[in-house]
């Protein structure tokens, strides 16, 4: 069985939006990748990884997506066609060197994956990252389902070449997650190796050659707008209607799937635009013209029908133009939103089929939840009885990860999550400002991202805070990537292991601490003794979780055929108390139809914890870890 | 059971249960079976945080989409894994879609969260005047040799149905299946296909 990834030219395999987006970096001839992981690009770089020695390109999980751009931009400079990857959010931290770019410009295509996030499935915000081409001068290219996707990044590669210029691929949760079939073309031959020649007045970008640059910039942002009249995938169906729907990547498909619910297949004109950044103007001119009213499609900001709007007026075409009056501007677009807005466009009823919504069952929600045996369940767990033998109310500064789910209930052990290294970082002011103590709560992926500049912070300018480096050996939340922690790289091969509670002491922080969650008494002992250090001495500290992720160490064992361990709990001393089930929360301990507890042998991870917990001691080992077992954990 | 004949040109299905339950993995096979048979198709799946044991809904559109989703009320089959979650994507439902659900509920690990009883929640739906198809795929699953394969029975099960007919037969999905899995786990799969498979047929004989 071949990769799917890597069938034949000119066979149909189902991929994944993510996948199909690969498969058109590899037919558009990369020879370098990088990206840092987030939902949804993720599958992007994993795909890459997957086949990159087989094909013969590098790829490599840098520390951040800042990072991940210089490394594909410079790559790109040398000549070397490159792409990297993230989710929008990730944009923001790699925004400083995305401006610069469209300034110097490239010399192998370079293709930036903006994957964004209507409906903040994954997300902490819904930002429409269209605007960072409008913003930087870099063209944006959208899809409308993985088969465009597939061939227009890999026609991205030479069409940024011909400019010299960076171009972004945006997408979104519903095409990257989407699986569709795609017909595939050739794998080309490629270059891995280029040079770099020197030439000050294009790649310093010091104030003398910054201003020519930008002045040259302008003007290659007309000839693109120019060029993309012709881009392939920017189409207008003229049916002779007076209403004209302009719809702009995914949007595409909706406004398609909702004429056809409507009857309205071929009774209205359609233009379909992918290049929403810079809008080419004549092809809109030419729908302009054709019609009385019209209705632009657009998931989230008004970018191309503010453009359509100015360029009405500056034109001077008397027409009326719909967009977000009738089309969500928040929230994802999803074909019942759109059917609303053409029907409502075309003047007509539509009555959806009537949902069967009323059913008399009462079902409790369903948010995610730690994993059994989840570390970071046991360090809530600790941490919580430690600030509370201390009679101590700490603020905890979160951060973006598995352990955000901290927030819930029980534990409720976040009261801060705004972007990823923000703990430490916004710790660093309310040190100054506050009287309660502070621990500032970081992943160890999230710690090598953007922890390290707030750490340092803490130190140079003395903000005490114990920050607590929850070590699960891996960035389990979006689907277990290495990091610099964990001696591994993207492709597999062994690596220097970055250890953080080093970096901790290399940058003067006194007090540091490794323990393991797993290990409850001792690791409460280090946490009271840490607290109290931050509340007395008034400095920071650290303190590292170590403890792999225990769904990444399941998973493993699932695949080896290594049987797990569990524990079980005496019927008899079971009081029903429901501690475990409903305060602990481990998935694994399930209430009987006495209240008692059961503990799910199949799922159980043998870690433990709960054996602590239980006020009677009424859980004990079931079935003891195996020697294969221990092995697998690091 | 009689079922009503459809004509469509695209057939909406809805994947409901668990992250954990292999539901990506049914709309993975969905798709293979349709690409092998060169018709139409779009599946539209959840990643990242709602994986880790939150609520999950795939969106299988077979035939001539264009968009990944299925709307609202809009659903000519949903595949049940859970019967919570069933309860809770009831809104893509309509008097008119075939419910194939498993016959059992997974407790979330919410504080004090109480599951109603299998038998009352599937009277209820069928209250309501739902054409519902109960299965235990668990059981099927176990029988078949693996109950990590309940995603497999439940496929089996809609297959069963008249859903897809004239488009989808139970060989494509036999060997949608060998193309999916690694060999090591073909005969497993198969297995839990048919006895999903056999289980539905025999309650659609049954009425
Ligand atoms: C700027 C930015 N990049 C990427 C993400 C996606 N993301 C969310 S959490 C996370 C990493 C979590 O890893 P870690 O800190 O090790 O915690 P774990 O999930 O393993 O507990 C990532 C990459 C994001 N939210 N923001």
């Amino acid at each position: 069985m071949a990769k799917p990834v890597l069938e034949k030219e000119g066979k149909t395999v189902f991929l994944l939006g993510n996948e199909a987006i690969a498969r058109g970096a590899i037919e558009g001839g990369i020879g370098f990748a990088s990206a840092y992981p987030g939902t949804p690009s993720t599958e992007i770089i994993e795909t890459l990884a997957a086949v990159a020695r087989e094909v013969g390109f590098y790829v490599e999980w840098s520390t951040n997506e800042k990072v991940a751009l210089e490394a594909a931009y410079g790559a790109a400079m040398s000549g070397v066609r490159s792409i990297t990857a993230m989710k929008h959010v990730g944009v923001n931290v790699a925004a400083d060197p995305l401006m610069s770019s469209a300034y110097t410009g490239v010399k192998g295509g370079f293709v930036i994956v903006s994957a964004d996030d209507p409906g903040m499935w994954s997300s902490q915000n819904e930002q429409d990252n269209r605007y960072y081409g409008l913003h930087a001068f870099i063209p944006v290219f959208e899809a409308y389902n993985p088969n465009e996707a597939k061939e227009t990044v890999r026609m991205l590669f030479e069409f940024s070449e011909r400019f010299e210029h960076p171009v972004i691929f945006r997408s979104t949760t519903r095409l990257s997650h989407s699986r569709g079939p795609v017909k595939l073309g050739k794998i080309p031959e490629r270059k891995t190796r280029g040079t770099f020649e020197k030439k000050p007045d294009r790649w310093t970008l010091i104030p003398a050659y910054s201003r020519k640059l930008r002045r040259k910039l302008v003007e290659k942002w007309e000839n693109i707008r120019r060029e993309l009249e012709e881009w392939p995938f920017n189409k207008f169906y003229d049916y002779g209607s007076k209403y004209t729907i302009i719809a702009s990547g995914l949007a595409y498909g909706y406004v398609m799937d909702a004429l056809e619910e409507l009857n309205l297949r071929e009774k209205v004109n359609i233009l379909k635009i992918n290049t929403p950044v810079p809008l080419p103007h004549g092809v809109v001119l030419k729908a302009l013209e054709r019609s009385e009213k019209i209705l632009v499609v657009e998931e989230l900001e008004p970018i191309v029908e503010t453009e359509v709007k100015k360029l009405a007026f500056e034109k001077g075409v008397d027409l009326e133009i719909h967009g977000k009056d009738l089309v969500p501007q928040v929230g994802e677009l999803d074909l019942n939103r759109v059917i609303k807005a053409v029907a409502s466009f075309m003047n007509i009823d539509y009555k959806p089929p009537e949902p069967v919504t009323n059913i008399d069952v009462e079902i409790p929600p369903r948010p995610p939840t730690f994993c059994p045996g989840c570390p970071h369940r046991a360090t809530f767990y600790i941490l919580k009885k430690a600030a509370n033998k201390l009679r101590l109310k700490p603020v905890y500064s979160g951060d973006i990860g598995c352990y955000s789910l901290g927030v819930l209930p029980p534990f409720e052990e976040q009261d801060i999550i705004v972007e990823m290294g923000g703990s430490i970082g916004v710790a660093n002011g309310l040190a100054h400002t506050i009287d309660q103590p502070l621990i500032a709560i970081i992943g160890d992926s999230t710690f090598f991202h953007a922890g390290i500049p707030g750490l340092i912070n803490a130190v140079y300018n003395n903000a005490p805070m114990l920050v607590l480096v929850l070590d699960n050996r891996i960035t389990a939340m979006t689907g277990h990537q290495p990091h610099p922690g964990t001696g591994l790289r993207a492709t597999g091969e062994k690596t220097i292991m970055i250890d953080p509670e080093k970096i901790a002491r290399a940058v003067g922080v006194e007090y540091t601490k490794t323990v393991d969650p797993y290990n409850v008494d001792e690791a409460q002992k280090v946490l009271e003794e840490a607290l109290k250090y931050v509340v007395e001495r008034k400095k920071p500290a650290l303190v590292v979780m170590k403890r792999a992720c225990s769904l990444l160490i399941y998973r493993e064992a699932l695949r080896r055929g290594i049987e797990n361990p569990y524990y079980r709990v005496i019927e008899d001393k079971c009081t029903a108390c429901g501690v475990c089930y409903d305060f602990f929360g481990c998935p694994s301990i399930i209430p009987k139809p006495d209240g008692k507890a059961y503990i799910d042998p199949v799922t159980c991870t043998g870690c433990g914890v709960c054996a602590k917990v239980c006020p009677f001691n009424a859980i004990v080992p079931g079935k003891p870890a195996s020697e294969e077992w221990n092995k697998l954990w690091f | 059971m009689v079922l009503e004949v459809r004509d469509m040109r695209t057939v909406n299905i809805v994947i409901v249960g668990v992250g954990g339950q292999g539901l990506i993995t049914i709309g993975r096979i969905l798709g293979n079976a349709a690409v092998l048979r060169n018709i139409g198709v779009l599946v539209s799946e959840v990643h990242g945080l709602a994986q880790r044991g939150g609520s999950v809904i795939v969106h299988a559109r077979i035939g001539d989409p264009h968009s990944p989703l299925v709307p609202l009320g809009g659903a000519h089959a949903l595949l049940g894994l859970e019967l919570a979650e069933t309860i809770r994507y009831l809104p893509y439902v309509n008097k008119n879609t075939l419910l194939i659900v498993n016959r059992r509920f997974i407790r979330p690990s919410v504080p004090k969260a109480r599951m109603p009883p299998v038998e009352d929640t599937i009277n209820k739906l069928r209250g309501k005047g739902l054409k519902v198809i109960d299965i235990n795929a668990f059981d099927l699953a176990s029988r078949a040799g693996s109950p990590v394969a309940e995603n497999i029975v439940m496929l089996g099960g809609l297959v069963a149905t008249n859903i897809l007919e004239g488009m989808l037969s139970l060989d494509d999905f036999r060997e949608a299946i060998k193309n999916t899995f690694p060999p090591r786990w073909h005969e497993v799969n198969l297995r839990a296909l048919q006895y999903g498979y056999n289980a539905v047929k025999e309650k659609l004989s049954d009425k």
